[in-house]
């Protein structure tokens, strides 16, 4: 039972409850199932980008430019689809996932076999690839793609299942959901029950020890900077489709948000510790912050200021109760 | 020694070459006073934010909070400015020269708070800095945000815009205003046991720490540095676009830790100096209005710092590699005696 209670998810669980809660004193509304496929079907896209984040933080990395590579996968992926004229949605997002997979792949080759630093890297891709698709649509004149095609508006549609309830509200469960839960088993998976997932763990913990374990370190980091980008992609396309409007400009600036999330949720910026279930959590947390403040008349422009709070808060438990972890172990460590 | 020497030679050649590119492609707006100064005015704001963040790239850490701390400054010196000697309040000309001091000072305090607390986080809470200052990065816009509502604060009096126009000497002011700054921050860096200290924590913090250096009290008073040069930031800001605006300048960030990584500073700590910086903001600026002049797309500046920023990582890893199999190559000098 202690075990549980050191478990970093579960204050993230209590926090969730806590808020919500409080929330649903205020407005009741808070505290429905509308309210919650709601949010489930417009902030999916977040978990998924917070998932990819996650693993990168879990290398001992950090990659900053999944909101580009989000974005450009996006634009891309509704473009092709615009320009051959091929109304199918699974073009789209094999576009969008390929972008993102060679995005990610640029970064993986700074950071695996010019050994930049991740921080550095990324925050260069960052620029460079929002920069390079902004430059691109200038010429073209366009930066918005207001009247997506059928099939994208269609895919922000889609739903598992839809219940009418007799006083005329509609419940529905967007295939969204469906995405996010599967990206996070699957990758829960990878990092459970294959090598690969151990190889990402471990570099997070020591990468030196990783090395010399005989882990394939540039393997690793192909597959973690492909499959971010891959995921960022996806992310991308499901937030141009639910909104069904493509801007080329959303996104980027917005990284705190996903950043606090994954943190929120006990992953350590060291790398080596967090879990899928904390990734989740902490995006729940986030999102439930996010949407609710309007629900609790507070203004919006208080936003920032709380995510910023938070972020604090939560890093100075999980830094303090490190230090304490630390002083009860009495090793000299030297390097 | 070697990494820094490379670097920055290989930035200055650069900067040589980019500036010879310009001059020969579009001479009659290049090679003008007019582009010199337009070019030169940019710099220094853009330059005290990256020479903040350098000072705690120098330990190792790295500052993010320092664009919200550099609004919330400019925020509420504006507020200060327009409360009491606004465009349209009868404040006399003593009383306008006093709130502007009184400005300008509360402005530096706001910054050195922020970079205070930013320092406690890091040193006391031991949460690395680029987690605080994500977080503080939050906090100060969104105080900012808070205070101002989103709408932007102007208004300010003729004798304080002044700071943003001036050209002694046909130079904006603000230039000299940052060369000074850069020559006092040189001397700290280089000629004080401060600096001394600041590099040594960088290179290796336990050995700083076991030789004695008060560690958390050179790294709070490095994060208060990068305050108070959020506010200098903050006030050659305001004074230049008579405005005062929570998010403003949000996209000067990460160009400006690129700026401090192309101008030599290792980010684990311990290397690099002020040449190098001053250097790559000569470099990116000469670039950037160059790239305008030609009629690129605005955007377009992005992709080049990215690719300079990569091309020069990608640059000093050879160079790194090509050093390291040279010292093995060369003799072991044997002393004798």
């Amino acid at each position: 039972m202690k075990k549980v209670f050191r478990q970093n998810e579960i204050y993230v669980f209590f926090i969730m409850v806590v808020l919500a809660i409080v929330i649903t004193s205020i407005n009741r509304y808070f505290f429905t199932l509308e309210n919650f496929l709601d949010l489930l079907r417009g902030h999916s896209f977040e978990g998924i980008l917070a998932i990819g984040f996650f693993i990168v933080l879990l290398s001992g990395g950090i990659d900053v430019s999944f909101t580009a590579v989000a974005v450009v996968g996006m634009y891309l992926g509704v473009l092709t689809v615009v320009k051959t004229g091929i109304n199918n949605i699974w073009l789209a997002i094999a576009v969008a996932c390929l972008v993102g997979l060679i995005l990610g792949a640029i970064n993986a080759v700074f950071i695996g076999v010019f050994k930049i630093p991740t921080l550095i890297t990324t925050l260069g891709t960052l620029t460079a690839f929002q920069g390079g698709l902004l430059s691109y649509l200038q010429i073209t004149k366009q930066t918005v793609i207001s009247n997506p095609p059928q099939s994208i508006i269609n895919f922000g549609k889609a739903v598992l299942f839809r219940i009418e309830r007799p006083d005329g509200k509609i419940l529905e469960l967007s295939i969204y959901g469906l995405i996010f839960a599967a990206v996070a088993i699957i990758t829960w998976l990878i990092l459970k029950y294959t090598t690969l997932g151990r190889s990402i763990k471990a570099m997070g913990g020591n990468m030196e020890a990783a090395r010399r374990a005989g882990f394939n370190i540039l393997g690793t980091q192909f597959f973690i900077y492909c499959y971010v980008g891959m995921l960022a992609g996806l992310a991308g396309l499901m937030l141009g489709s639910y909104l069904r409007y493509v801007d080329a400009l959303y996104l980027v600036g917005n990284e705190l948000t996903i950043i606090a999330a994954v943190v929120l949720g006990g992953a350590s910026i060291m790398g080596g510790r967090g879990s899928i279930i904390g990734t989740v959590l902490g995006v729940s947390v986030i999102t439930i912050i996010n949407t609710s403040l309007v629900l609790m008349k507070i203004p919006s422009y208080f936003q920032q200021a709380v995510i910023g709070m938070i972020i604090v808060v939560s890093v100075s438990i999980t830094a303090y109760r490190q230090k304490v972890r630390e002083r009860q172990v009495r090793v000299l460590d030297v390097d | 020694m070697i990494y820094k020497n490379k670097k920055v030679l290989s930035l200055l050649i650069f900067t040589v070459l980019a500036f010879i590119l310009m001059s020969i492609l579009e001479p009659s707006i290049f090679l003008t006073l007019r582009n010199f100064q337009s070019m030169t005015i940019q710099i220094p704001e853009f330059g005290l934010l990256a020479v903040g963040i350098m000072v705690c790239m120098l330990t190792g850490g790295i500052d993010l909070s320092i664009v919200a701390n550099a609004n919330l400054s400019a925020i509420v010196a504006a507020i200060i400015l327009t409360k009491f000697a606004g465009a349209e309040s009868s404040a006399g000309q003593i009383m306008t020269y006093a709130i502007i001091i009184l400005a300008i000072i509360t402005a530096l305090l706001v910054g050195a708070l922020c970079g205070f607390i930013n320092g406690l986080l890091v040193t006391q809470l031991s949460i690395t800095p680029i987690l605080a200052t994500l977080g503080t990065m939050g906090l100060f816009g969104g105080l900012g945000l808070i205070i101002t509502k989103g709408i932007g604060i102007t208004g300010f009096p003729e004798q304080f815009l002044i700071i943003g126009t001036a050209h002694p000497f046909k130079v904006p002011l603000v230039l000299f205003i940052f060369l000074a700054i850069v020559l006092i921050l040189s001397f700290i860096l280089n000629r004080t046991l401060f600096g001394f200290n600041v590099y040594m924590i960088g290179a290796n913090q336990i050995a700083a720490k076991f030789s004695g250096i008060n560690i958390n009290n050179v790294l709070i008073r490095v994060y208060m540095t990068s305050g108070i040069m959020a506010g200098l930031a903050a006030i050659l800001m305001i004074a230049r676009v008579n405005s005062a605006r929570s998010g403003y300048a949000a996209t000067f960030l990460l160009p400006a830790v690129l700026v401090c990584v192309l101008g030599g500073i290792n980010p684990n700590g311990g290397f690099g100096n002020l040449t190098g910086i001053v250097l790559a903001l000569s470099l990116l600026q000469m670039l950037q209005s160059g790239f305008n002049i030609l009629g690129a797309s605005s955007f377009f500046k992005n992709v080049i710092w990215g690719a300079m920023l990569l091309i020069v990582m990608v640059i000093t890893y050879f160079g790194d590699r090509f050093s390291k199999r040279n010292i093995e190559k060369r003799p072991l000098k044997v002393e004798k005696g």
